[in-house]
């Protein structure tokens, strides 16, 4: 069929037309990232401006109603990594144990019965989980002090423990399916490969098919370290909300105050309309918080961009 | 000796697996039963006569006879207690001094305790609030009333640490009128109430009367259909057609790589920056609603869950076999056409998937709506006014109900009826979703 | 039959697209409950009337009302130097209108031995100076102290009258975002001390004498009670008498909602001032 020159331009213009107008679709719905930088950096850049970074970032006198005010947002940083830390020291080792025993101890169909569960897990809403801190665990832990070795007095349920054990919890999912992918994609001849060497499960599992999967693991935490840092309502219903490093930075028996629960607490009642720099102070840390999530975004992407260039060479 | 070894480490690992998962389980049910079995006590529960006094009162509901036969024979039954407490009130001013100061607060205390588990004395004028019209509904607050009436609970400051102790308060009262009280509501406790077992299906459909003290959550429940719907009206016409770009159209380069970044780094957006943004963009600034309103969290909220849909989309596109869409080029259609009639309709089971579980995200998220679009009371938002009101949700009115509320503990049972009927549509809607992908996965496999 | 009223509202809307009078609160949460028990009952008396209540913190309510997304702003304190300007020069006239007085109870768990304390001692326990219970009379276990939101209306009222303008609160403080999740903390926690609004305060928790004088609504409104405050509705412009958002703030002084305030456990304001 040989179309007219005219018909020819025709299609290709609606062609290109359609072309644009998916692109430009597209690009709205990407650039609303952009857009939401914008809008937090532009509510962010007047405290810097305004009190520069030294104070913001080394200082522990977080006295936002003080006059005059001091916004040292130290121990609320040390806060967040303490609380997310936590979270994902307890949920990486039964995550990545749970995703080796999906992709090569249990078999096929177990593991399909399985993966609702993981679901249901990261399905629950955030606040649920908040509530559930709240009225379940906070008093199970401050009731636990009774039973430890040394009978320690929990002095309150409501803490950076709590809070990490909950985010774990929500963290877990992501962990155990991220990494379950990239545990499958190392690929079934490594592994036929280290049994017909003679090695056993544990030792194929630890010394090959985990090296070959590295990078997906880590970018698996790394989303998970996401995860955990972002989270609001939990953080806000169960840390315990003081603006300090515990004693000793480990003690996660201690309350802590984390960015994102300084945001939604605070910025109800901060005085918003003229822009005071509690106002702005907030949305440095959510500038911040940002920064954070596209860093680790970065390095996550990197990681399993090198395990597909790893494999696809090896 | 050393295969010994390797094989117990083998074993080792393997129960290590078994560990994780378990744990795993343990932890979501450690999540779940609790949730479902009192958020159960909101729908089913046993409930006094007080219950049916106030659903006729409040709702026009209950046979009008047999609710007032009933009211006058636990009248009846609740008759000498009121005279008790009358004579004693006539016998009081009698009383020695030293007497009559020991005993003045206990029986104020009484005479309260009374008022909360029965109402209001008859006779007196009914009180404003409607929570104290009527006497305990349920029948399990109603024994820890009366126990606070037979008992005084004090803390015993005298020894080492402190101890609660609860002191029953007839001994104080012996040889006064008030004294055949205290019997009556221990041993007549079921003829003054009349417990029995209620179902409450309306709980999920009816508004709240005085700050959820009675009524269910049918405002909650609506608002977190309207936010959850909106978004996802919002987010699966954008998020498919950049799926279908990034799939079919866009070419390697810089261009898609950037694009592609800002989709992920947009996932990774905590969720109350969401919350900042939708108040600063689009009340703020392109006033999409005079405050907050429907309208603005479910644009909020469907950015929140555009990059899922995103996702699922272009694997549910990536999905389609190459042969469909060759096949389509092959007889002549163009790509828009093949787009269209072939590649769409396949991944449409998997794009539903995605849309399913984003539509749960949506209804469970709360940070995102506090600023733009939830309120504490409100009444049923119409369809035609989701363009300019808020509204309550299930996810911010259970954070408000279990924290801000000034009665906190008296309505546990209305906030682990929220918290279960949330996740209970959130795993509906997971649900959902995991049919339909057993579903597709069927039909690949034939 | 009373068809399910889930079903007429979805459906109802559609047809009746009728002009609805409609009022919206924004703003404290310690007014919240007043303002969550006037609207109900305001609007089961006028079942045409729409009002809905948010209670996203008094400087949100504030900012609503500057921006005029809100009728009315509950605040538990009164409008700063700077919200006062920024409303000028939008052209917004404040009007306060006294709805209620509110105390702050210092409230204790009920296992504390400790019946009172003298505002210098609390001053000393929320700035970090006494750590534990034994040095003002009560046990030897650690005080953890527990405070509202720094910038909510209530720390602000409970720094102004207890702490004064120097005083910064101990960094070990745990903070809360409402009243009702202050007192839930206090009554978990053993060494817990707190405060809260009169009306979230319940037998749940030990709330203590201060100077002498335990917070009632006695000691309220003879002033003897050290820590208690105004709670206000701001609107824009005097309302007119018989407009919505007159009637609805004129419940205040009414029999009715004088009882309402009364009942949810805070101060009524007397009817002629």
């Amino acid at each position: 069929m040989i179309l007219s020159s005219g018909e020819q331009t025709r299609r290709k213009l609606l062609s290109l037309a359609g072309r644009s107008f998916l692109f430009a679709v597209t690009s709205a719905a990407a650039l609303a990232v952009l857009a939401i930088i914008f809008f937090i950096a532009r509510d962010a850049l007047p405290f810097f401006r305004a009190s520069g970074v030294g104070e913001f970032f080394f200082s522990k006198a977080w006295y936002p109603a003080h006059e005059p005010p001091q916004f040292g947002a130290a121990a609320i940083f040390a806060g967040s990594f303490l609380v997310t830390g936590a979270a994902v020291v307890l949920a990486v080792p039964p995550g990545i144990f749970a995703a080796l025993c999906m992709s090569d101890i249990l078999p096929f169909k177990v593991s399909q019965v399985l993966k609702p569960v993981i679901e249901m897990l990261a399905a629950i809403p955030s606040v649920v989980y908040g509530f559930f801190a709240l009225t379940v665990v906070a008093p199970f832990l401050q009731d636990s002090g009774r039973w430890l070795p040394g009978n320690i007095e929990i002095v309150s349920g409501v803490n950076a423990l709590t809070a990490s054990v909950i985010l774990g919890v929500m963290a877990l999912p992501t962990i155990v399916s991220v990494s379950e992918d990239a545990l499958q994609a190392a690929g079934r001849e490594l592994r036929e490969g280290s049994y017909a060497l003679g090695a056993t499960r544990a030792e194929t599992l630890v010394n090959v098919v985990i090296p070959a999967s590295m990078s997906g693991i880590c970018s698996a935490v790394l989303l998970g370290i996401m995860r955990a840092l972002g989270e609001t309502m939990v953080v806000w219903m169960a840390s315990g909300n003081a603006a300090q490093i515990p004693k000793p930075w480990y003690n996660l028996l201690q309350p802590v105050r984390t960015l994102t629960a300084t945001i939604a607490g605070d910025m109800g009642e901060a005085d918003q309309m003229t822009g005071s720099a509690h106002y702005h102070v907030l949305f440095a840390m959510g500038f911040c918080l940002l920064l954070f999530s596209f860093v680790c975004n970065l390095a996550g992407e990197w990681m399993v961009a090198r395990q597909r260039k790893r494999l696809r060479g090896g | 000796m050393r295969m010994l070894t390797r094989k117990i480490l083998d074993r080792a690992f393997t129960a290590g697996g078994y560990l994780a998962v378990a744990l795993m389980t343990l932890f979501l049910l450690w999540v779940l039963v609790p949730i479902f079995v009192k958020g159960a006590g909101a729908y089913v529960f046993v409930g006094t006569v007080e219950y049916r006094r106030m659903m006729l009162g409040e709702f026009g509901r209950g046979n009008e006879q047999r609710v007032a036969a009933e009211w006058a024979e636990v009248q009846r039954a609740r008759e000498p207690v009121y005279e008790a407490i009358a004579a004693f009130e006539r016998e009081l001013p009698a009383l020695p001094v030293a007497r009559r100061k020991e005993l003045k607060p206990a029986f104020q205390a009484v005479r309260e305790g009374v008022a909360v588990l029965l109402g209001p004395a008859p006779g007196k004028p009914l009180p404003a609030l409607t929570r104290m019209i009527y006497g305990q509904t349920r029948w399990r607050q109603a024994q820890d009333k009366a126990a606070n009436i037979l008992f005084e609970e004090t803390w015993d400051y005298s020894g080492n640490g402190s101890q609660k102790v609860h002191v029953p308060r007839q001994p104080l009262f012996e040889g006064t009128a008030l004294a055949p009280v205290f019997p009556l509501l221990r041993k007549e406790l079921r003829s003054l109430l009349r417990p029995r077992l209620t179902f409450y299906p309306r709980f999920l459909t009816d508004p709240s009367i005085d700050a959820h003290f009675f009524g269910g959550i049918g405002p909650e429940v609506l608002g977190t259909v309207y936010l959850a719907l909106g978004a996802m009206l919002i987010a699966v016409p954008l998020g498919i057609v950049a799926a279908v770009y990034f799939q079919e159209y866009a070419r390697e380069g810089p261009v898609l790589t950037f694009l592609r970044s800002c989709v992920n780094t947009l996932a990774g957006v905590p969720s109350v920056v969401f919350g900042l943004f939708g108040l600063a963009f689009f009340i703020n600034t392109l006033h999409v609603s005079p405050g907050k309103s429907v309208l603005a969290g479910a644009l909020t909220l469907a950015l929140l869950v555009l990059p899922t849909v995103i996702r699922s989309s272009e694997e549910a596109i990536a999905a389609v076999p190459r042969a469909y869409k060759e096949g389509a080029l092959a007889l002549g259609a163009g790509q828009w056409r093949t787009v269209l009639t072939v590649i769409l309709p396949a991944a449409l089971p998997g794009i539903l998937t995605g849309i399913v579980i984003s539509m749960g995200r949506a209804a469970g998220e709360t940070a995102p709506v506090v600023f733009t679009a939830a309120v504490s009371v409100g009444k049923w938002v119409t369809p035609s006014e989701v363009l300019s009101q808020p509204t309550p949700a299930l996810s911010w009115n259970l954070y408000n109900l279990c924290t801000e509320h000034e009665a906190v503990e008296e309505i546990r049972h209305v906030q682990y009826g929220m918290a279960a009927t949330l996740v209970l549509i959130v795993l509906a809607l997971n649900l959902a979703a995991i049919l339909i992908r057993a579903r597709v996965a069927k039909r690949l496999k034939v | 039959m009373r068809v399910s009223l889930f079903v007429a509202g979805l459906v109802a809307g559609c047809a009746v697209a009728q002009a609805q009078d409609k009022l919206v609160l924004d703003g404290s949460t310690t007014v919240g409950p007043i303002a969550k028990a006037f609207a109900e009952s305001y609007m089961r008396q006028n079942p045409g009337v729409n009002i809905t209540v948010s209670e996203s913190g008094s400087g949100n309510g504030a900012k609503a009302l500057l921006n005029g997304t809100c009728g009315i702003a509950n605040l538990s304190r009164d409008l700063k130097g700077t919200e006062r300007k920024a409303m000028e020069e939008k052209g917004v006239k404040p009007v306060a209108h006294v709805v209620a007085y509110d105390a702050l109870p210092v409230i204790v768990h009920p296992s504390n031995r400790v019946k009172g304390l003298t505002i210098e001692q609390i001053r000393n326990i929320f700035t970090g100076a006494i750590r534990n219970w034994k040095e003002v009379g009560g046990e030897d276990r650690a005080i953890v102290v527990i405070s509202r939101d720094t910038n909510s209306g209530t720390f602000e009222t409970f720094k102004e009258l207890v702490l004064g303008k120097e005083a910064k609160i101990v960094e070990s403080a745990e903070y809360t975002g409402s009243n009702g999740g202050i007192r839930q903390r206090v009554q978990m926690t053993k060494g817990a001390i707190g405060y809260a609004g009169l009306g979230f305060v319940d037998r749940s928790v030990k709330s203590l004498e201060i100077n002498g004088v335990a917070p009632s609504v006695e000691t309220v409104l003879d002033k003897t009670y050290p820590i208690s405050r105004e709670l206000f509705m701001f609107t824009n412009g005097e309302p007119a008498p018989e407009s919505l958002a007159g009637t609805f703030i004129g419940m205040s002084r009414s029999e009715k909602g004088r009882e309402i305030i009364g009942e949810i456990g805070f101060v009524p304001v007397p009817p002629k001032q």
